[in-house]
């Protein structure tokens, strides 16, 4: 097992190494540079984009950015400056000043690091995924348990919304119903605090999520629902509970589990669409808008910390596997 | 990472004589069986002819349209649907536009239409070539094991150690204004973005179902009267990890659908035309966006779109549904 | 079965790591929350805990500013929304008033010599940080110097190359070196002329600024935020991320930051120790984008001030109440569709006249816009010093649109646009892909199709994209739509900055020389009343070869609850209506529900 783990975490250096190379040239093929700003107002000059270029070193060769990024370079004051060995995510083009690492993980005014934008998509993210579990798995192993029932078309009827409607219709929809009809809730948390707030973000992040884990509950306990062992622990007198429990739904696991590792990853990371609607302070607005800011070392950052949790959540998966079904072994 | 169990390959007389029992009690396809117990599924006929209908307005949407999905109506933009005499903006209906007009005063009727192409190409086309490549890696990778799924699963890794959406924008942005980028107003760019990124989760959902699949009686039976890799893996293992392929698949359509929509609010949807001849004109997404932000003043125009899709996904579950069971070879003979 | 406990146990870990996570989430109640039953409708309010001795409480002015701003530092910012809080805590040697009018900021008066080479401020006596610490002319220089230095590389930097020495510094092939510093000619003196020595000095009230050529309208850019004092001691304490806390920002602003909690809220209290007095409320901007959540946000009473979006103008004004609030005035950019002076077919003049006129300003306004624009035929924005009213050039005329393009020699082919050669011409029209600018460009081509006949292609581009393209001469569009915002409302800002040749209006391929020689005189002119006239000359003379087809001014459109009165409004407004003069803004608690 120890060993498992070990070649798993090792593996991640070669993904990470070919995960950036590919960031790296895209980005840097797509037109446009960090200092391209919206045109109604003044473009930073000439002279002022050469002395920026020099201190962010993108006036060297490309290779010698790459090298840079991961390894370190020496910079315009000659100075050595470490990179992503040292845990270093680079310099913010935009917020300049700043540091990626600074932005994702250091909270403002010295709060705690759950104040950080990572800790804020953090907690999004776990809430939604908790509310997909609860609510998808319980509604998957009913629908299937009570197939083509009136439970099992309602569930069918909420999970088609959830696949079919859009986050950012389903926001303006529960916001009009809960805030501004039935003032629930405030539109504009007053602070993040307040647990009651959290519940809009989370179940329109976890709503999607929620349906998909529903679905494949559903279909893959209808599949067991189907194997001989099922009727043979029927036959040997077992509690129909004990058969739910410990035989269908045990193991029509596999492949909720299976979706719903790399599942956790993007709901971590955050989205754009929430955070832009709910002015939630998350981390899922940095990687779209660097983009087309042209901040590299967020474009480059953002995607190593997704891929890292991507790596960490199958490694997670393939745990559970073992788990869910003796007969898969890990070596 | 699996145990893999060695079966000495057993003789070839003992083959040649289970060849030749199978021969004897086989007198229909698999597939055939399937589509006449699919056919008996009242749901997924009605899944069907849902997704016939749609497909066909799609491709006819010039001649069922009303009006011109292009046509500016100036001055009668935002005007609410024909059952509503005057909309939140103080605009009267007009019983020409059925669903009411967009902010330039287009018929959203006749837009929804248009978009149906748009958005039915979208879900469909890359959700094709996504199964079938995710499907055949994840068999190969859960059944061989070893080296091949160690290779196979590292691709996979590194595919999935991508945030989707920034990988999307990242191509979008770069190859916007290569002549691949150009290609059917920009769709052929996003296809093959989304087919990049996609077959991995089925990829691994097939290779998550053959893992546990493989280690089961039916398949060691399989085996032990000699049957060839490609005959398990397509006749015993393919069947029966079908069922969360279906799923997916019925899931992912809509997915590409919103994809292309969140791509269109980044601006790297569909390249918009001027010629009412062409075919790609406007998408479903498109309309949602920008019904989104017009909510107050013509819900129509997200209400519409929004409807379609749920009524292509709902068709497409129920048609999963059936499919699933029909395909279910240990439902044979018993409907 | 040892291997399995373990994976038991690790997923354990896993969810109590999870879990203590969160946890302070619950802990730590420092809102609390208050339900009030009221009219049959419950309304929750939520208040911090305010310490036991009863107080008249602070009303808070709620502001949604938008986007949060990506850096706030003085000599560094450049955004709209970065300035906005930039203009809150701190503030120029001179500013606006509702007029548009330069005024005394923190300089009490200031004057230029004979050939306006050299501008003198005197700073108002007794200034004071919002911490009580004195503001001398020192805090001034440094700021100037900040700006200008290289090493800085603020993006707002070359707008004070008129200062004497800036340039050589900015441009020097070795920036680090000492005699470029000295060079700058930025001085800060005592009231007897001698140059300051430190930032305690009391009587260090003279800025005395050499300039390189004439610049008599440079006193207005002194306004601007690059030049607001920020402290030299707090920058350097804080390093890079200073302007990340608000306990670095020391500024001599209406407001003191207290709080800014990324994409949550900055807020504001009052400057106890502002020169010209104190706020009577607190002030809190707040960071929605989405246009249609806002709008309902402040329907539920959660916001005072918010910028009102183009698709909800019609329900606004459709309804009595919400119509009250609103308040549309005059903005401060122009938009016009560009055309490539140097790319077929705009080389030709009777072209570029001819789509000039077959561009329908009225019918924009009201389709595209609803309302939320004002049509335009000039250059400068009304409401600012230098507007021409009298302009009506190239106005939208079906007819002389198609006789110009007939004259041109053009020719129209079933939607093919031919030179006089024959050979037919690709029409492009490329904009920045956002879902708006779609809507505002299939207008567009389909107009420009409906007058003249011409098939126009689109081509969206990706938002940066189109910058880098637009921005260089060569890769400049054929014709796309493009603004220009005031940076300080002086008519130099819009002609000179912009049409000179080498100057902004470069990336069309546009030059004149009698333009140049023009407004090379106004520049110079100091006389107020001569120089206004040899800009609307130069305004005339720029609109004679029709270079572009000016279409729009934006306006500011906001709503604002009925509880905050005293709103001044500017066409300069651009973060939030009224932040020209925020002092004469007040709450009257008793109107809020």
């Amino acid at each position: 097992m120890g060993k498992f783990l070990l070649r798993r975490m090792l593996w991640l250096i070669p993904v990470i190494l070919v995960v950036s190379t590919i960031t790296f040239v895209l980005m840097h093929a797509a037109p446009g540079g960090p200092w391209d700003r919206d045109l109604s107002a003044r473009q930073v000059d000439p002279v002022t984009q050469k002395m920026l270029n020099e201190y962010y070193g993108l006036d060297k060769p490309l290779w010698r950015q790459f090298t840079a990024y991961l390894i370190g370079d020496t910079n315009s004051k000659g100075k050595f400056i470490c990179g992503l060995i040292c845990g270093n995510l680079g310099p913010s083009y935009r917020q300049r000043g700043l540091t990626i690492q600074q932005i994702l993980f250091m909270p403002p005014e010295e709060k705690s690091i759950i104040y950080s934008r990572f800790g804020y998509s953090m907690r999004l993210g776990v809430y939604s995924l908790l509310f997909a579990i609860l609510i998808g798995i319980p509604a998957g192993v009913l629908s299937a348990l009570k197939q083509n029932t009136m439970t099992d078309y309602i569930s069918l009827f909420i999970v088609t919304i959830g696949i079919s409607v859009p986050n950012f219709v389903m926001a303006i929809f529960l916001i009009i119903i809960f805030a501004s009809t039935l003032h629930m809730v405030n539109i504009v948390p007053r602070s993040w605090d307040e647990v009651s707030v959290w519940v809009l973000p989370a179940v329109i992040l976890g709503f999607g999520t929620m349906a998909r884990t529903a679905r494949l509950t559903r279909a893959s306990m209808l599949e067991t629902m189907r194997q001989d062992y099922i009727r043979t622990a029927r036959s040997k007198g077992l509690a129909e509970r004990v058969v739910i429990v410990r035989h269908m739904i045990k193991n029509s696991l596999i492949p909720v589990v299976t979706m719903l590792g790399p599942a956790l990853a993007g709901l971590v990371t955050g989205s754009f669409i929430i955070e832009t609607m709910f002015g939630f302070p998350g981390m899922g607005r940095a990687y779209v808008t660097a983009i087309g800011q042209r901040d590299y070392s967020m474009i480059m950052g953002t995607t190593l910390i997704y891929a890292v949790l991507v790596a960490l959540a199958n490694v997670s998966v393939d745990m559970i596997y073992v788990f869910l079904d003796p007969r898969i072994r890990l070596e | 990472m699996t145990t893999q169990v060695s079966h000495p390959s057993t003789g070839q007389t003992q083959a040649h004589i289970a060849n030749l029992t199978m021969m004897t009690v086989k007198p229909r396809s698999l597939w055939q069986d399937a589509w006449s117990r699919l056919i008996k599924n009242k749901a997924s006929v009605i899944g069907m002819v849902v997704i016939v209908i749609f497909t066909l307005l799609a491709i006819f949407a010039s001649v069922i349209a009303p009006h011109n999905p292009l046509q500016i109506n100036s001055g009668k933009g935002f005007t609410p649907p024909m059952w509503i005499p005057v909309g939140p903006n103080g605009v009267p209906a007009d019983p020409n536009f059925i669903f009411g007009t967009d902010t330039l005063g287009r018929d959203v009727l006749s837009r929804t239409l248009y978009g149906a192409r748009v958005s039915m190409t979208v879900g469909f086309l890359p959700t094709f070539i996504i199964i079938f490549v995710g499907t055949i890696v994840g068999l190969f990778a859960g059944y061989r094991g070893g080296r091949i799924d160690n290779l196979l699963m590292r691709i996979t890794d590194v595919v999935y150690a991508f945030p989707d959406l920034l990988f999307f924008i990242i191509v979008m942005v770069t190859l916007r204004q290569t002549p691949i980028g150009q290609m059917m107003n920009g769709l052929f760019l996003l296809f093959s973005a989304l087919a990049v990124v996609n077959w991995v989760g089925f990829a691994r959902i097939v290779r998550g179902q053959v893992l546990s699949l493989k280690e089961k009686e039916f398949v060691e039976a399989a085996r032990c009267i000699g049957a060839t890799d490609s005959r398990i893996m397509f006749r015993h293992l393919l069947p029966n990890s079908l069922g969360p392929v279906i799923i997916l698949t019925a899931m992912s359509i809509p997915g590409m659908i919103i994809t292309e929509a969140v791509l269109g609010y980044l601006g790297l949807g569909l390249i918009p035309s001027t010629n009412p001849k062409d075919f790609f004109i406007t998408s479903w997404g498109a309309s949602m966006l920008e019904g989104q932000t017009a909510i107050n003043a013509q819900p129509w125009l997200l209400l519409l779109p929004a409807i379609a899709v749920s009524l292509v996904v709902l068709a497409f579950t129920f048609l999963g549904d059936g499919l699933r069971d029909a395909l279910d070879p240990r439902l044979q003979g018993t409907q | 079965m040892r291997s399995k406990l373990f994976v038991f146990v690790s997923l354990l870990i896993l969810a109590s790591f999870v879990l203590s996570a969160c946890q302070p989430t619950a802990a730590t109640p420092v809102v609390e929350t208050v339900v009030i039953e009221k009219e049959g409708q419950t309304i929750v309010v939520t208040a911090t805990p305010a310490p036991v001795v009863e107080e008249v409480e602070t009303p808070t002015l709620r502001v949604n500013l938008g986007s949060w701003p990506d850096i706030i530092d003085p000599q560094k910012s450049s955004f709209v929304n970065e300035i906005a809080h930039l203009k809150m805590m701190y503030e120029g040697l001179t500013t606006q008033d509702a007029e548009l009018t330069t005024v005394p900021g923190a300089a009490e008066s200031w004057e230029y010599n004979d050939d306006a080479t050299e501008l003198t401020f005197t700073l108002r006596e007794g200034l004071k940080y919002s911490d009580g610490s004195l503001l001398n002319a020192k805090r001034f220089e440094y700021s100037i110097f900040r700006n200008v230095d290289p090493a800085t590389a603020g993006e707002y930097a070359s707008i004070t190359d008129d200062i004497a020495g800036a340039k050589e510094w900015r441009y020097a092939e070795d920036t680090t070196l000492p005699e470029l510093r000295e060079g700058l000619q930025v001085k800060a003196l005592d009231m007897a002329g001698n140059a300051c020595t430190d930032y305690e000095q009391v009587d260090c009230r003279i800025l005395k600024i050499g300039l390189a050529q004439s610049a008599p309208y440079f006193h207005t850019v002194m306004s601007l935020w690059v030049t607001f004092p920020a402290k030299e001691e707090l920058i350097a304490e804080g390093g890079d991320i200073w302007w990340t806390s608000s306990k670095f920002h020391v500024g001599n602003g209406p407001f003191v930051v207290k709080a800014l909690e990324p994409y949550v809220r900055g807020f504001f209290e009052p400057n106890p120790n502002y020169w010209a007095g104190v706020a009577t409320y607190n002030l809190e901007f707040r960071y929605i984008t989405d246009s249609a959540v806002s709008f309902e946000a402040y329907k539920n009473n959660e916001f005072d001030i918010i910028g009102l979006a183009a698709e909800d103008l019609a329900t606004v004004q459709n309804d009595a109440t919400l119509n009250a609030e609103a308040n549309i005035y005059p903005g401060s950019c122009t938009f016009a569709v560009m055309f490539h002076q140097l790319k077929e077919p705009f080389t030709n003049q009777k072209v570029r006249e001819a789509f000039a006129m077959a561009l329908d300003r009225e019918t924009w306004v009201a389709d595209v816009l609803k309302g939320l624009g004002s049509p335009t035929l000039t250059w400068i924005p009304k409401g600012f010093p230098g507007y021409d009213a009298e302009e009506n050039r190239w106005g939208f005329d079906p007819a002389a649109a198609q006789a110009a393009l007939a004259e041109s020699g053009y020719t129209v082919n079933n939607g093919a646009l031919l030179d006089p050669t024959g050979a037919a011409v690709d029409m492009i029209d490329t904009f920045s892909d956002t879902p708006r600018n779609r809507v505002r460009h299939e207008w567009l081509v389909a107009k420009f199709k409906d007058v003249l006949g011409v098939d126009i292609k689109l081509n969206p581009v990706e938002s940066t994209t189109y910058t880098a393209m637009t921005k260089d001469i060569t890769t400049a569009p054929q014709m796309f739509i493009l603004g220009w915002c005031a940076d300080y409302p002086d008519p130099q800002n819009w002609l000179s900055v912009y049409w000179k040749t080498g100057a902004f209006g470069e990336r069309i391929g546009y030059s004149n020389p009698d333009l140049d020689a023009k407004l090379a005189e106004a520049d110079s002119t100091i006389d107020p009343d001569a120089r206004m006239v040899l800009y609307a000359d130069a305004q005339r003379m720029l609109t004679d070869g029709a270079p572009v087809a000016f279409m729009w001014n934006n306006v500011n459109a906001y709503m604002v609850k009925p509880w905050v009165k005293g709103i001044v409004q500017t066409p300069q407004d651009a973060g939030w209506p009224g932040d020209v003069a925020p002092l004469s803004i007040t709450i009257d608690t008793s109107m809020i529900p």
